[in-house]
């Protein structure tokens, strides 16, 4: 089956796509709505793809140009030589420069915390900033079911990335699956809110097939960044944000947030003009679980004063 | 010149000496080359290889600029791994590399010698809060015209001299490094500097570079 046959009810994909060209690499870009509207731009979660915003996407563009892009290393945007939070800034303001006027940004998980930051690099870009649960790990890193922590000091840690970039170095794929299906169900493991039904949908748009197997479109370099990052560095930077934010989080407790409230108070304390908001019933992807209520509380934000 | 390969990237490491001593891995300053080692593998009793760092001498750029010290580590363990094994001397940014890599991996390297040079400090030991802005559109119009213009040297290489440099963090590498030659003098050293000066590994290097050298040699 093609993927263009897997659907899924409220899914939309996108009414156009392009490329837009950022540090000589070319960013994969789709977009909902009157292509001469107001712009929102949509960034997307680490290890996920613009696709993701199939579901909210068409429910803002019934009132603004949406336009999500694909990050570096995932979708079907190229693969740097190397990662880093920095370059990532970059691609998100030429993104909005591209654009041709300042911008909403509506940004989720990683990618909440991309557009946070470079909507503080570059204030002038970015009007109205929504961040969905894109506010950082918690001091003592997430804990993944699954998955041991590294507790090395930092040389073993960073032995060990060597090591993993030798015999990995070289690879385009990761992990391949037989069916999508079984792609789909592994991704269930980290993401067990998600229904089978939509990471099947989610898996159909944002994999490819190769002769070992369904793979993400995703590079494996991507998931392993290594340098002396420390959550206490990520909100005081946020200081500097001019446009207002609203934060978002859902209200079930999910593998990759929310942080516990008084860390996330203690964040979010640092954004000059901030306002909360809590998605009932939803956890971390609040935009595939409650996708009409997310659509609700910032349509209504994004137009208020 | 040998051409090795670090995933996409594309390296150049030059073989600036031969000898029957151990080899000598030079790892060169921010804005620097391989080449700037010329006169110091003269001294050198064994092997000298002299790695271009991406964006450096005959070394392409990073494709999409994502130039982090960890990420040089990445190349000059591709460089150590031609070498099998090596002292290393590193020079500004080059000797903050050579140190997490000398952390990394002791069981193949005797020591480095750190010494002065461009991109020592990075960006200081936490990040600067007191920014009152972000990057203005002029700066950020003339980095990019730069990028699409293929400036030399890329203009993305300039964040390697913000990357925060954390003291705790150095001293765990110097901690784990088998020697580590500090080359000293009057001018003022970056707070990571001093933090691995405190490892029972680090030395003062003798101020003369041959005697320098001479040490590393017999590590």
């Amino acid at each position: 089956m093609s993927p263009d046959e897997v659907h899924y009810p409220g899914a939309v994909p996108p009414a156009r796509t392009r490329f837009v060209r950022s540090l000589g690499l070319r960013l994969h870009v789709c977009e909902w709505g009157d292509p001469d509207g107001e712009p929102v731009l949509l960034t997307h979660g680490f290890y996920d793809h613009a696709r993701s915003f199939d579901l909210l996407a068409p429910l803002l563009a019934e009132r603004y140009r949406v336009v999500a892009m694909d990050a570096r290393g995932h979708g079907d945007s190229d693969r740097p030589d190397a990662y880093a939070w920095f370059p990532g800034l970059i691609d998100v303001v030429n993104m909005l420069r591209d654009l041709g006027r300042p911008a909403h940004v509506v940004g989720h998980s990683w990618g909440g915390g991309q557009a946070t930051d470079a909507a503080t690099l570059h204030p002038g870009s970015v009007r109205k900033l929504v961040n969905m649960d894109g506010f950082g790990p918690p001091e003592e890193g997430f804990h993944v079911p699954g998955r041991d922590r590294d507790e090395r000091p930092a040389p073993g840690q960073l032995a060990g990335w060597l090591d993993w970039r030798v015999a990995n170095h070289s690879r385009e794929t990761f992990r391949p699956c037989a069916t999508l299906e079984e792609l789909a169900e592994r991704r269930r493991q980290q993401n067990p809110r998600l229904s089978s039904e939509w990471l099947r949908y989610f898996a159909a748009h944002g994999s490819y097939h190769t002769p070992e197997g369904w793979v993400w479109k995703v590079d494996p370099m991507a998931a392993r960044n290594i340098g002396p990052f420390r959550p206490e560095w990520i909100a005081p930077g946020w200081a500097r944000l001019r446009a207002p934010m609203l934060a978002l989080v859902g209200s079930e407790p999910d593998t990759w947030g929310p942080l516990p409230e008084p860390m996330l108070a203690r964040r979010l304390s640092h954004v000059p003009k901030v306002e909360r908001g809590v998605i009932p019933g939803a956890g971390h992807f609040m935009h595939i679980e409650q996708p009409e209520a997310v659509a609700r509380i910032v349509l209504d934000w994004l137009e208020a004063g | 010149m040998t051409r090795l390969r670090d995933g996409r990237a594309e390296l150049a490491l030059h073989e600036l000496g031969s000898g029957a001593g151990p080899t000598l891995l030079c790892l060169h300053a921010l804005y620097g080359a391989g080449s700037d080692f010329r006169d110091l593998a003269a001294a050198w009793p064994g092997r000298v290889l002299a790695l271009d760092f991406p964006g450096h001498g005959h070394s392409p750029r990073s494709f999409g600029g994502s130039y982090t010290p960890e990420n040089l580590v990445a190349n000059a363990d591709v460089a150590l791994a031609h070498a099998s094994e090596a002292q290393l001397v590193g020079a500004g940014l080059g000797a903050y590399v050579a140190l997490l890599l000398a952390g990394a991996r002791p069981d193949r390297i005797g020591g480095a010698l750190l010494l002065p040079g461009r991109g020592l400090a990075g960006g200081g030991a936490e990040p600067k809060r007191a920014e009152p802005e972000g990057m203005s559109h002029a700066r950020f119009d003339v980095l990019l015209q730069g990028i699409t213009a293929d400036a030399d040297p890329d203009p993305m290489l300039e964040n390697c001299d913000r990357d925060i440099r954390p003291p705790d963090y150095a001293r765990a590498h110097a901690d784990s490094a088998r020697l580590l030659l500090l080359a000293e003098d009057d001018a003022e050293r970056p707070p990571w500097w001093h933090a691995v000066r405190e490892a029972d590994c680090a030395e003062v290097a003798p101020a003369d570079p041959e005697a320098a050298l001479a040490r590393l040699a017999a590590s």
